[in-house]
């Protein structure tokens, strides 16, 4: 069992994390996992673990908001849930075969990929359903639904587009959310936004709902395994969903274009500290 | 609206209670194995106990998303909804080969 002083700096760490990454929008996995590894000195597999569980505690904490303001389409989710809990499996099968350093240069890919999309804006695109083309698959599921705007005042309708690429770009996002311990918002983002075009808020609402279940996934065969330690992943789990609630308040107050630009240079600066990891330098000193 | 609309809509009410209940629970199971170890009581009970008391917190996130897809098969049974129950029964089922799977690796 680690030391009271390495759990409090676990909870210190995760509910920072997690109210960043909530204040941004996005889950604080991609931040955990990094600190545990460079500064943690926790082994990728061992991180990838607990990160999991803070995963799926910040969907779960936040899903039910959502839901209540109808926002959430649950027949998209469980439909994109089928490949990206695929993906998932895959992820599982592989995280094992694939050695920690491909992990922590893996990590630093998308970290760099994470920095590149936060310096971009989320794309809205038109909803007028008499001038688009809806899938045929979308439709035969009865997938196309209608979200209550408050800023309009009135429902708005949406169709759900390319849901075959869709489903192929979740697939990948199950992977690497198995693979990596993140939420794969790196993914989700053009699959929810470009690829199916929905409404960023309904985007946002079905993918926080997804990362619970596709995590769920992975993190069922790690704790079976014995791979996640309750000494660790406790203190991470229970510092995320407070970190969550914090950064949900915190988005109200503090202006996130300039904590935007901030957090990109840390996105760049952890994609370094993880690919020297990647190639056995380690420059700073761990906590544990 | 349409009758489907308003079964998801009753769905997404009870979804959103379980989900809500559920991370209070764990947070608070993980919570009080946190503060037991903390504060020292480890050495007075047991090490075991407290790790024990985490590992049912992390153990209800895990299955929380479960019953939620599983709370979703009933319903969409009990609408008579085919494609979607068996689409839900696809994705206990992938979990559940997850399950097995981590019982198996080396």
């Amino acid at each position: 069992m680690p030391h009271t002083g390495f759990t409090l700096w676990l909870l210190a760490v995760s509910i920072g994390a997690s109210a960043v990454g909530g204040t941004l929008g996005m889950a604080g996995g991609i931040f955990i996992v990094p600190a545990l590894t460079v500064f943690g000195g926790l082994d990728i597999h061992a991180a990838v673990a607990a990160s999991i569980v803070s995963v799926i505690a910040c969907s779960c904490g936040s899903a039910a908001s959502f839901l209540t303001s109808s926002l959430t389409n649950i027949r998209l989710a469980i439909t994109l849930e089928v490949a990206t809990t695929s993906g998932a499996l895959t992820g599982v099968l592989l995280a094992n075969r694939l050695p920690a350093s491909s992990l922590c240069a893996l990590f630093a890919a998308v970290l760099l990929v994470s920095a590149w999309q936060m310096l971009g804006r989320r794309r809205e695109f038109a909803h007028d359903a008499e001038q688009t083309h809806a899938s045929d698959w979308a439709t035969v599921l009865r997938l196309h639904s209608s979200y209550p705007d408050q800023a309009l005042g009135r429902s708005v309708f949406y169709r759900v587009r390319r849901l075959h690429l869709g489903l192929a770009l979740m697939y990948g996002a199950g992977l690497i959310s198995a693979l990596l311990g993140i939420g794969s918002g790196v993914l989700k983002i053009p699959a929810m936004d470009s690829a199916l075009r929905l409404p960023i808020k309904v985007s946002s609402a079905t993918s926080n709902f997804m990362i619970g279940v596709t995590a769920a996934a992975s993190g069922v065969a790690y704790f079976i395994h014995g791979d996640m330690q309750p000494a660790i992943a406790g203190p991470v789990a229970f510092g995320s969903v407070v970190g969550a609630w914090l950064g949900a308040r915190l988005l109200m107050v503090i202006p996130s274009d300039k904590l935007r630009l901030v957090f990109v240079v840390v996105l760049v600066a952890l994609a370094a500290q993880m690919l020297m990891t990647a190639v056995g330098f380690h420059p700073v000193a761990h906590a544990a | 609206m349409s009758k489907d609309l308003v079964s998801d809509r009753a769905l997404e009410r009870l979804l959103a209670r379980v989900l809500s209940m559920g991370t209070w629970l764990g947070s608070a199971a993980i919570a009080i194995g946190l503060v037991m170890q903390c504060m020292g009581w480890g050495r007075v009970m047991s090490t075991v106990t407290c790790v024990r008391t985490s590992s049912i917190g992390i153990a209800l996130f895990i299955f929380l998303p479960i019953l939620r897809v599983l709370l979703m098969a009933i319903a969409f049974v009990r609408m008579r909804d085919v494609m979607f129950s068996v689409m839900a029964v696809v994705v206990l089922a992938v979990i559940g080969m997850a399950a097995f799977m981590g019982m198996r690796l080396n």
